[in-house]
């Protein structure tokens, strides 16, 4: 580009396109002011193509373009000569490429023409009329010149231009160590423009005697300045003389790192009037301020704020008085008012600002207007991403300014609420600005800034790309919404009323209005409840309040809570606030019922007294003897009732019949289930069923669990979870004999009224596992059977396998062999299970499920109960100890009992295979629990329990079942899943049924943890058996 | 909005039930079933007015029971957006009031009852214009138009407006 003065006519075209702020200037007389005016213009230029190394170019540029106004485009600096990325500069790098060879002769010549050239260019600012002039008069070369640019353009065009730069191209242009180098020169902070200013200016008065072939500086780098030069003696050479330059240091920017100074961080910050904005720094600092003008030469804005002003500490401080400062104090924020600041003598001037023409209130250096504090800042005081205005702050700064100072729905405060990417697809929007206003669509792309919508209306193009600043989400009074950001976020509810950008929700649960911004919300058609937690309380948890009193969680508002008290008079509510709460309670007692059950959490119990008499429902909390019940039909109080222990009755009979029944079905789980280890360590809910013995055997507290899918394919699916993996849970559906596998969190297993976990410490771990297998009308195949043969088995064998799996010791896993020939014995010594040829039906059996109920069982019943081997080894005098062994057989590898089918069965337990086995088990009968005489408490979906006599067990394994304790009321027949057998109490007579004295009749003379000990009749021996094979016997 | 349409479901039926009165017994189960439900689809069953046919059972293994597919002809009542309905209003507080349309819960906000209606709480919260010719309170009858419904598996919500021509108190009690 030297040379330019030969060259002045080619450039013409580029001169036109300056000419207008070369004008401008002109009429600036401080240089500096139009340097930077300049800048200003290239900074807005650069905008458009950053990220590219030519930005050096392009700044070079401006200093150009501003050597021509000023000089007639005579001496230039020079060129480098790789070419930019517009057509403009192209222009000039191919001039520059034109001069490539003489470049390459030496410096000198560059250095004499311009040098030459200086002195008429340097008469004075006057030259810029002169500059013109002669433009104008080459009006009508233009068709001329044009040839000739083309002629040159075109020649070189192939060589070096390239308009569409490929990658390759791109690194081409990267600089090489070839190329001059840029060096960082410290300056005096705030000097950095006029320092590269004079630099500049004094290239234009020595020329050619400066080696240095630029000089900018950042606006974002203070105290230095780049320089660019092939030496760092070229640059002290030109620094030298200059003042606010520091030259002894002077550091080379690495050729990396080149690219890096001059590419422009898109950080374009679109401040504009009206704009929401949060101080970041000082007295109002996070407070929400409104941008009223903004400088973007001085990089400063006036905002208004609300004020935060200490009245009487400026009046002290205006009359010269001490003020006492507290640092930690910062005032509340309020709006001034001129007469109350008049009557503190505190001094207000009334002043017009020459600009605005509007009338300040200046009190005390600061300016005020309708109450308002408005005070320029610093751009960079300021924060304008993320702004998220409540409502509350909006109201506040509507309310002075009655006289339409805008409403909360306004633009300002829509773009305020603005994140990235809020557009989805299939949004229906409209435009709220510009030509198309108020044309609604949908959206259908989004692109970074526009979004391509697809108009509402006849005759319109398929899609229309809008910037994301003229739209705005649409929607219409009965939408259903969801709130996805702001205060209220997560809740959902339909619009009633639409005003602007604000729309009036009513929420789904609470059926409250609720106001947000069109912004803030989506559509859909989910039903949430909104926040659910504050701090570490959540909804439905017990808390101690401040007052000792304590209550339970019922509604969580955006700052407090509504607590449901433990009162049980009558339902007490309080609005209770964060701080108002002392601790969460969460301890896991006990408490007994009016007829001495014992009641613990998760116990279904039904209500006798009170005014909430006959509700019915699973036990949340207990407290002080005070229970929290949760009824899914009261409506009030978000379905909790409070009401006392005594006057509650559990359902269902007492703890033992769950326990019993979940024995069997975990049981019947647990060979299944490799007792891995890496299982153990998972950890998981603190009450497990099947945790008995480790303390917790991590998830598979939700293993046979009967829960509900809330989400996905098959929403609304009850079933039973087989098996959790990770995320994934296994579940067998009730209505279809198939298990899925879903998300864990598509689960919702509060479903069950007798949720699967129980209070263990109470029970003693055994009896724990609370699956009712019995109740579950879709297994039936499981219950009679299963809990017959299962339960004996399931203490034992567990015991042993899991010890197998801790305890590598061999006893525990023995061989397969072990199992044929070592247990002949304990075959033939369970008459019960062995109507058919029970040694082989562990092999023959067709599916895991048969194998396992029938053969364990026999194994386990006939060699006493390994359970109390395992889990009272301490228990030396237990006479079942030495046949441990017995266990043995059980490993859990379903393999060693099943060679032929190996493969999914571990996985696939269930429903097929049950199915098929169904009719097997059925046939022998004699396994169920359900014995004649025995006392059960049936229970028909919806009616209560009722306390009846098994008379007869029927072939498909239901039973007559007499009801009443006496065995004198109506005989009925009832499914095994409608009965559970009567848990017998210390004292009792009861009847064996399972194990080797199944069928023997005797007396419970006490009870150790899960272990019942028994005197039987016949013998008068003395044995210890699970409590689960404990039936009691209706008294004859 | 009410329509007649045919529906079919698999009844299961304990085979205590079988015999002489299988189909009858079918019919009252059925009819214990579904009446009063509500579905999502089809909104809630009103009545059954009879039964196109019966087809043959199915023994479920394992269990005895019998499954029955029944094709049956039922009133559904099923609300849609922009219907009018008359409704009876069940409660008044000062978001707005709820009524109910039969099975049908409509609530109407207080944005959506005209401006001039205000909410007078007391023994008695009502809606009253300010000269007090119009009262909404607890078991008045109004006409209103249905903006939003929320459908679940089981219920059907709806959102209801009384700010538009025509609609609003039709019938009041405490004048009547």
């Amino acid at each position: 580009m030297r040379r330019r003065d030969e060259d002045d006519d080619d450039l013409e075209p580029e001169e036109e396109d300056d000419e207008d702020y070369g004008e401008q200037e002109q009429n600036l007389d401080d240089e500096l002011e139009e340097e930077e005016e300049e800048e200003d213009v290239g900074r807005g230029r650069s905008k458009s193509k950053r990220r590219r190394s030519e930005e050096v170019y392009e700044d070079e540029e401006e200093y150009e373009d501003e050597d021509d106004d000023y000089g007639g485009g005579g001496s230039r600096k020079r060129r480098n000569k790789r070419s930019s990325g517009s057509q403009f500069f192209d222009l000039e790098a191919e001039v520059d490429t034109d001069d490539e060879e003489e470049e390459d002769e030496g410096e000198d010549d560059f250095i004499d023409e311009s040098g030459a050239d200086i002195p008429d260019e340097d008469v004075g600012r006057g030259m810029h009329r002169s500059t013109l002039l002669p433009r104008e008069e080459d009006q009508e070369d233009y068709e001329a010149l044009e040839r000739r640019i083309q002629a040159r353009y075109a020649k070189s065009s192939h060589r070096e231009y390239d308009e569409e730069t490929t990658d390759v191209d791109q690194q081409a242009l990267l600089p090489s160590v070839r190329d001059p180098k840029f060096w960082m020169v410290k300056c005096a902070i705030g000097r950095e423009r006029e320092v590269a200013v004079c630099l500049m200016q004094k290239f234009i008065d020595k020329g050619s005697e400066l080696q240095i072939t630029s000089a900018f500086a950042l606006d974002h780098l203070k105290n230095y300045i780049y320089v660019e030069a092939h030496k760092e003696a070229h640059v002290r050479e030109a620094c030298k003389g200059l003042r606010n330059l520091y030259t002894q240091s002077i550091k080379m920017v690495p050729i990396r790192e080149m690219t890096d100074v001059l590419s422009v961080e898109s950080k374009s910050i679109d401040l504009s009037r009206d704009t929401w904005v949060r101080m970041k720094i000082g007295t109002y600092k996070r407070d929400l301020a409104k941008v009223v003008d903004v400088d973007d030469v001085r990089q400063r804005v006036t905002v208004k704020l609300i004020p935060r002003v200490d009245l009487q500490a400026l009046a002290s401080k205006l009359d010269g008085r001490e003020v006492v400062k507290k640092k930690a104090f910062v005032p509340p924020p309020r709006f001034i008012n001129a007469d109350e600041v008049r009557d503190l003598n505190i001094r207000v001037e009334r002043r017009r600002d020459p600009m605005s023409g509007d009338y300040f209130d200046n009190i005390g250096g600061m300016l005020f207007k309708d109450g308002f504090l408005y005070k320029t800042v610093s751009m960079k005081s300021i924060s304008t991403q993320n702004i998220n205005p409540t409502f509350d702050e909006l109201e506040k700064f509507r309310k002075p300014g009655e006289n339409g100072d805008g409403d909360i729905g306004s633009l300002s405060t829509l773009f305020a609420n603005r994140k990235k990417g809020h557009f989805m697809k299939g949004d229906a929007v409209i435009v709220v600005k510009g030509d198309l206003k108020n044309l609604k669509g949908w959206v259908d792309k989004v692109e970074e800034e526009n979004v391509h919508i697809r108009p509402d209306g006849e005759g319109l193009p398929k899609t229309v790309a809008v910037n994301e600043k003229e739209l705005c989400k649409y929607f219409e009074p009965g939408n259903h919404v969801k709130v996805v950001s702001g205060t209220h976020k997560g809740a959902t509810g339909m619009v009633v009323k639409v005003e602007q950008h604000v729309l009036i929700i009513i929420s789904d649960t609470t059926k409250e209005d609720v106001r947000v911004f069109a912004d803030d919300v989506v559509e859909s058609s989910e039903v949430t409840s909104g926040i659910t937690r504050i701090g570490d309380y959540e909804l439905h948890d017990l808390v101690l309040l401040d007052n000792n009193s304590f209550g339970v969680i019922i509604r969580v508002e955006s700052e407090a809570f509504q607590v449901l008290k433990g009162v049980t008079e009558r339902p007490e509510v309080s609005l209770v606030r964060l701080r108002e709460i002392k601790c969460k309670i969460d301890k896991k007692n006990s408490v007994q019922d009016r007829h001495k059950n014992t009641i613990c959490v998760k116990d279904v119990v039904r209500i006798v007294d009170g005014p909430c008499k006959g509700k019915q429902g699973p036990v949340e909390h207990i407290y002080r003897g005070v229970l929290f019940i949760f009824d899914r039909h009261h409506l009030e109080h978000a379905g909790f009732i409070c009401a006392k222990s005594q006057s509650c009755s559990v359902v269902g009979g007492s703890r033992a019949n769950g326990d019993r029944n979940g024995d069997a079905f975990s049981q019947f789980k647990t060979p299944r289930i490799p007792p891995s280890p890496r299982r153990f360590s998972r950890g998981g809910p603190p009450i497990d069923s099947g945790g008995r013995h480790r303390g917790g055997r991590g998830h598979d507290g939700m293993v046979g669990a009967i829960v509900k899918i809330s989400q996905g394919n098959f929403k609304g699916y009850k079933g039973r979870v087989k098996d959790i993996k990770g995320q994934t849970v296994r579940i067998e559906l009730e209505s279809q004999m198939r298990v899925v596998t879903v998300d864990r969190k598509c689960i919702s297993d509060n479903f069950n009224t007798s949720t699967p976990y129980r209070d263990t410490p109470r029970y003693g771990m055994g009896s724990e596992t609370p699956m009712h297998p019995s109740r579950t009308p879709l297994h039936p195949y499981m219950t009679p059977m299963r809990d017959a043969g299962a339960t004996p088995i399931h203490d034992g064998m567990r015991t042993p396998m899991r010890d197998r799996a801790w305890n590598p010791f061999a006893p525990m896993s023995p061989p397969r062999d072990n199992w044929e020939d070592g247990n002949p014995a304990s075959w033939g010594a369970s008459p019960q299970y062995q109507p058919g040829s029970p040694p082989s039906r562990p092999y023959e059996a067709p599916t895991p499920g048969s194998g396992w109920v029938n053969t364990p069982g026999g194994n386990y019943s006939e060699a006493g109960t390994p359970r109390d081997s395992g889990s009272a080894y301490a228990n030396a005098p237990s006479p079942y100890l030495p046949s441990t062994p017995g266990g043995q057989p059980m490993t859990p590898n379903s393999v060693s009992y099943l060679p032929g089918t190996p493969g999914g069965q571990p996985m696939t337990p269930g429903t097929g295979g049950l199915d098929v086995m169904s009719p097997v088990i059925g046939g022998d009968n004699e396994g169920p629990w359900f014995m004649p005489d025995v006392l059960v408490n049936v229970r028909r979906s919806g009616e209560e329990s009722i306390v009846g006599i098994v008379r007869e067990v029927l072939q498909d394994g239901s039973c007559r079942v007499v009801l009443g304790l006496s065995g004198n009321g109506e005989i009925i027949s009832a499914l095994p899943n409608e009965m559970e057998a009567v848990v017998p109490r210390k004292g009792d007579k009861i009847k064996i049924t399972g194990g080797s004295l199944r069928g023997a009749t005797g007396k419970l003379i006490g009870v150790d943890g899960t272990d019942g000990i028994v005197k039987v009749d016949d013998t008068y021996d003395v044995k210890i058996l699970d409590l689960a094979i404990l039936a009691k016997l209706a008294q004859p | 909005m009410f329509f007649h349409i045919v529906m079919e479901r698999n009844m299961q039926l304990h085979p205590r039930h079988f015999g002489r009165n299988l189909r009858e017994n079918i019919v009252s189960k059925l009819m214990k079933d579904v009446e009063g439900t509500c579905s999502g689809r089809h909104g809630f069953v009103v009545a059954i007015t009879g039964i196109e046919n019966i087809g043959k059972g199915l023994i479920r293994d394992g269990t005895g029971f019998v499954t029955f597919p029944v094709k049956y002809q039922c009133v559904v009542f099923r609300p849609f957006k922009g219907e009018i309905l008359e409704a009876v209003v069940t409660m008044v507080n000062k978001m707005g009031f709820f009524a109910e349309a039969g099975p049908v819960q409509i609530f109407v906000s207080n944005h959506l009852i005209p401006d001039d209606m205000e909410f007078q709480s007391g023994d008695m919260p009502n809606y009253t214009t300010s000269d007090g010719s119009v009262k909404i309170q607890k078991d008045s009858e109004v006409r209103l138009k249905i903006i939003g419904t929320r459908v679940d598996a089981t219920e059907i919500f709806c959102i209801g407006t009384i700010k538009d021509d025509f609609l609003g108190v039709i019938n009041d009690p405490a004048t009547a």
